[in-house]
């Protein structure tokens, strides 16, 4: 379970530009270079980690929004514009890499008790007195974190102005526009968020570690669409929530779990990766046949 | 307004050839840095390093022409090198070795093309699950250890065989561009392919066979990865399951949109994807000979992409 | 209150120019409040074009517009919805997973503190609005989910929650059946009560004369007439529409020999054609050497019927037979293969390859000729293209032309042309003179009429009536998916037609 809180954070966080019709593949390398900017904040200048959370949510929500804008104002197709800045990032995770600005630091781990606290870990059985009952596992606050970002997320999409723009942007992009509703702002602000969750999963995965390296993320971009797509949000844009993201996550993080206790070995898992994503793109084209029936037979009526 | 009228002069004059000229002053500049960039034994160089890549980009430019794209590459290239070094193992001749590999990449694209053009699931996706898929099959294959190709004098000369001079893989490499500029130019499938891209609809309804030359673009692209990957293993005499990390794919497509082809599909050239190979492989070398570091590399690469994509958008 | 004088809107000099082509030229228009003044001209006249720059969703090449005397931003949605201008569109513009109640506040959502969208508010408006004006909706399907009819009133009830100055309805009745017609026209009348200015976009007279209170009439992308309806008669404003020329090459073709079932042989047979909740029970003749034309209004099915006879769409029962052999092609390379040729309605997304060659485009559907083994023999398509090009009198006659900077007429007269080179023995054409200026439409139907002479047996869907009264040899009328009325083109007037596509009997 607390392997795949970050993963239901990435996939939620990449839920946003594909509602709105595009796609995120720079979350992996915006985790590596916030991964970084923590790792340097920390070791290099010593920073105490009630500054470096905020300052490491900040460089996410850019990086995102820097997406957003190449999307928007330089008319790239958000496909090209994230592989472009996943390059980019990669490479500005280097360059501020401290392992070989500073190479002594590479073994240090990050003893800052603000970011290694993330990874405390919970007796919730025993506080509920259910572990007397059942054999319940210690939750890490990872998953609080979790289902933190859930629930400002849901809401955010579900009960607010924001969230109509976004379903009408992704829904009807000529109509979202004509209607008023400021959707390139909804855009930037759809990858800003992806940018943001990316950040956060960041934070978890350095927490775990106690340390950041340059290919920290790499190829993450992967399995949080899977789980997005998973998770019910389609790719034609416009529909989703946020639940089904997170359940897509801690559901191909069970199957993973699963086969790997039953010895299955990781390149299988890998295939089997794939195929559940074959299958949930399958699915959901499935589901928009059926819609499209349906209609005509509205229509018949 | 003068401004505007700049910007517009620049849009009909500059974007077209945005390509060229900055091609030229990379040139230009590197040169007048590093003489050295100009020797013949450093030209020869280039074209050898850009090979690889070269047949995948050739390759894939229809697949994106066709508005779709192929991220299953890396993966392909790295099974096929795996599955000729089975093949040569079990001591098939090259013929068969080669066609074994070959059918690797043609399997591959064809499971895509097939997914893509039949079931009408989004490439992107299709060719992601495909790249996972591929990896662990070429892991399984293979484990992670590097299997070493030796006393295959044969196979060896394909990667690092000279010929009048020339490296044997440069051969190798005009040919494919050649057949797929002519393929391009004077076949049916070329013309096809480019209208599919311009509007599938209207193909469809001129009574073409969409499906089918979709799914035959994927086949190709794939054939062409698996003939990288023979070449590369043939290289570096070594057949392992990591090869054509994850990344490579960006690197081909960038090549291919570079040149011009719009990833939306439609307007294309082979020809001009040959440019955008060179184009990145001159700002490669031009980069090591410099003793650019690797993490500014990867950040003009990036750069560059967006800046060379943002001018083709100002055309349209 | 009554319409007063100052104008509520006012357009300047509107000019609108893709490419070569004027969509709209130099056109003055106005409206004052309470006024409800139709826009009327043939398809491809502007009106559309005007629509859309004073919705805000293009912006004029030149031109200013001014909502109460102030100017008003160009090609900025939310400056006109904030200065009281709402639409309703011709095509759905909707977002389909969304509630209908959402839908209704689209962009504009009450908002709480937090922009919190004050839920219970926006229900307790729009059921208001829906009493207001009798309309029983669930408000809470996702609009994608309802049928089509019902998607337009939701349309119209996303205009009227804005509580709009003005508002611009694009053939608001297109979907609509005549009592739901009747109760919109009850609407109109209680807004302009109440001082709301109207644009209403029609092809049906009858509505105009009906609803309107005076008429702007287009052609060509420009305004050639103003009147008070009281002061304008029928035979008037259809000459207007279709101005000199045309009317005198329609009374010229009215006295040329029509051809009612061609030379008698029958080419294509349908009978009893059914597409379960699209049109149902169509049976008609076409014949070699004849020109049947289907007319009807927006939403008759007479696109989804002829593209099941082409074999792009499928119907569920009935039979289709083709030179008295029983058929059902299920694909476009199957109907193509039994002789069809089909040139469709939107030559943009369904007929051309827009940035490939004139060339290339001419070639699209006779590829096979110019196949040599693997190779393609360019020399051998090019010149097959020149001829093309002389015989359809293509401006400028370049092959190596990008059809994207053709003129509309010219890029039809490719799209017809690419057809012709196969020499089809049955030809549909969906709409064959939409954006089309006069003097390419007159090529278009010499081209048709060449055509039949040939031999071929044509199919024409039009909802242009000259153009209907001018090629046809038949003519057929649709309604909400049946063929209600078949005439002999020379024995019947406008007015009968006009009447049958109303749903009234001939």
């Amino acid at each position: 379970m607390s392997g795949f809180s970050f993963m239901a954070i990435l996939a939620m966080g990449q839920a946003f530009p594909i509602l709105v019709r595009g796609i995120d593949l720079s979350i992996g390398a915006t985790v590596g270079l916030v991964g970084m900017v923590v790792f340097d904040l920390s070791l290099i200048f010593g920073m105490p980690g009630y500054g470096i959370i905020p300052l490491a949510l900040v460089a996410g929500t850019l990086a995102g929004a820097l997406n957003g804008v190449l999307i928007v104002y330089l008319r790239l197709q958000p496909f090209i514009a994230t592989l472009a800045t996943l390059a980019a990032f990669r490479g500005l995770t280097y360059t501020i890499s401290g392992r070989q600005l500073v190479p002594g630091l590479s073994t240090t781990p990050i003893r800052d008790p603000w970011i290694t606290g993330i990874e405390t870990y919970f007796d919730v059985g025993g506080w509920l007195g259910l572990s007397r009952l059942v054999n319940m596992p210690w939750v890490p606050l990872s998953f609080f974190i979790m289902l933190a970002v859930f629930a400002v997320l849901q809401i955010l999409l579900l009960a607010t102005r924001f969230g109509r723009d976004t379903f009408a942007t992704g829904g009807n992009h000529e109509a979202a526009r004509l209607a008023g509703i400021q959707v390139k702002a909804v855009t930037i602000a759809a990858y800003a968020i992806s940018g943001f969750c990316a950040a956060i999963a960041a934070l978890i995965m350095v927490a775990r570690f106690t340390t950041a390296t340059e290919a920290l993320g790499t190829g993450m971009e992967l399995t949080a669409i899977a789980a997005a797509v998973i998770g019910g949000v389609s790719l034609a844009g416009g529909i989703g929530s946020m639940f089904g993201p997170a359940l897509g996550a801690f559901l191909l993080g069970a199957i993973l779990i699963g086969l790997t206790l039953q010895g299955v070995p990781q390149f299988v898992q890998q295939i089997i990766t794939g195929l559940i994503l074959l299958a949930a793109v399958g699915y959901d084209r499935l589901l928009l046949v059926r819609r499209q029936r349906r209609l005509a037979m509205a229509a018949a009526v | 307004m003068a401004a505007a009228a700049v910007s517009a002069a620049l849009a009909r004059h500059a974007a077209p050839n945005a390509l060229s000229i900055a091609m030229a002053v990379i040139i230009v500049a590197i040169t007048l840095l590093e003489p050295a960039f100009m020797s013949a034994d450093n030209l020869v160089g280039i074209v050898r390093q850009v090979a690889i890549i070269g047949i995948m980009a050739t390759c894939m430019t229809f697949v994106i022409m066709t508005g779709g794209i192929d991220l299953s590459v890396g993966p392909v290239l790295a099974l096929a090198g795996l599955v000729s070094f089975y093949c040569l193992q079990a001591d098939f001749p090259l013929v068969v070795v080669i066609a074994a590999g070959l059918s690797v990449g043609f399997i591959v694209g064809l499971m895509n093309g097939l997914t893509i053009a039949f079931l009408g699931l989004p490439p992107i996706i299709v060719t992601l699950a495909m790249l996972s898929i591929v990896r662990g099959t070429a892991l399984i294959v293979g484990g992670p250890e590097q299997h070493l190709i030796r006393n295959e004098p044969a196979y060896s000369f394909i990667g690092t065989g000279n010929l009048l001079g020339l490296p044997f893989a440069v051969y190798i490499f005009a040919a494919i561009a050649v057949l797929m500029i002519l393929v391009q130019r004077h076949t049916p499938l070329g013309l096809l392919v480019a209208a599919i891209g311009n509007n599938e609809r209207a193909a469809w309804l001129s009574g073409h066979r969409v499906r089918l030359t979709k799914t035959a673009v994927y086949a190709i692209s794939g054939t062409g990865a698996a003939l990288a990957g023979i070449i590369l293993s043939s290289q570096v005499h070594t057949a392992l399951a990591t090869y054509g990390p994850f990344g490579t794919e960006l690197d081909v497509i960038a090549a291919v949109v570079l040149g011009g082809t719009s990833i939306m599909g439609g307007n294309g050239s082979v020809a001009r994807t040959l440019l955008g190979v060179f184009f990145l492989g001159i700002l490669n070398n031009g980069m090591n000979i410099l003793n650019v570091p690797i993490d500014i590399q990867l950040i003009a690469k990036g750069a560059i992409i967006v800046v060379a994509l943002a001018v083709a958008a100002r055309r349209g | 209150m009554m319409a007063t004088d100052a104008p509520l809107l006012r357009g300047v000099a509107l000019s609108k120019t893709y490419g070569a082509f004027a969509a709209l030229n130099d056109a003055d228009f106005s409206v004052r409040a309470g006024e409800v003044r139709a826009l009327i001209g043939s398809n491809g006249a502007g009106k559309s074009t005007l629509i859309k720059i004073l919705t805000g969703a293009i912006a004029p090449t030149s031109g200013s517009v001014e909502i109460g005397g102030q100017p008003a931003p160009l090609g900025d949605p939310l400056g006109m919805i904030r200065r009281g201008v709402a639409c309703i569109y011709q095509h759905s513009n909707l977002a389909p997973a969304m509630s209908v109640l959402d839908n209704i506040y689209l962009g504009r959502q009450p908002t709480r503190r937090f922009g919190f969208v004050d839920t219970r508010r926006q229900r307790k408006e729009a059921t208001a609005l829906l009493d207001r004006h009798g309309i029983a909706i669930d408000l809470d399907s996702p609009a994608g989910s309802l049928p089509t009819v019902k998607q337009k009133e939701v349309e119209i009830l996303k205009a009227l929650a804005l509580d709009a100055r003005l508002i611009l309805m694009d053939e608001p009745t297109g979907w609509l059946a005549s009592a739901d017609v009747a109760r919109l026209h009850d609407t109109i009348r209680a807004l302009k009560s109440r001082g709301v200015g109207i644009v209403y976009i029609s092809h049906v007279l009858d509505e105009i004369f009906a609803v309107c209170d005076t008429v702007t009439i287009m052609r060509d992308g420009k305004v050639v007439a103003e009147s008070a309806v009281p002061d304008i008669d029928r035979a008037r404003v259809v000459h207007l529409m279709v101005g000199e020329k045309l009317a005198r090459d329609a009374s010229d073709a009215a006295l040329q020999k029509r051809h009612p079932r061609g030379t008698g042989e029958v080419r294509l047979s349908a009978r009893a054609l059914t597409k379960r909740g699209v049109f149902s029970d169509i049976s008609f003749d076409l014949h070699a050497g004849e020109i049947f034309c289907l007319t009807g209004l927006i939403g008759a099915k007479r696109t989804e019927l002829v593209r099941t006879v082409f074999g792009s769409d499928r119907f569920d029962s009935g039979s289709l037979e083709i030179d008295g052999k029983p058929t059902a092609p299920r694909s476009p390379v199957a109907g193509i293969g039994r002789g069809i040729g089909f040139v469709p309605e939107d030559r943009h997304h369904e007929g051309l390859m827009l940035d490939m060659t004139v060339t290339e485009n001419l070639a699209m559907a006779t590829l096979d000729r110019f196949r040599r083994g693997p190779v393609l023999d360019r020399g051998h398509m090019v010149r097959a293209g020149r001829r093309a090009i002389e015989e359809l009198s293509v401006r400028p006659p370049d092959g190596n032309k990008v059809v994207r900077r053709l003129s509309g007429g010219n890029q039809q007269k490719v799209l017809v042309g690419k057809w012709l080179a196969r020499r089809p023995r049955i030809l549909i054409l969906d709409e064959p003179t939409v954006g089309v200026d006069v003097g390419a439409k007159a090529e278009i139907y010499a081209i048709l009429r060449r055509e039949r002479e040939l031999g071929a047996a044509i199919l024409v869907v039009s909802s242009d009536l000259e153009e209907v009264m001018t090629v046809a040899d038949r003519i057929g009328v649709m309604v909400s998916g049946r063929l209600v009325a078949v005439h002999d083109a020379g024995a019947v007037s406008m007015a009968d037609i006009v009447h049958a596509m109303g749903g009234g009997t001939a």
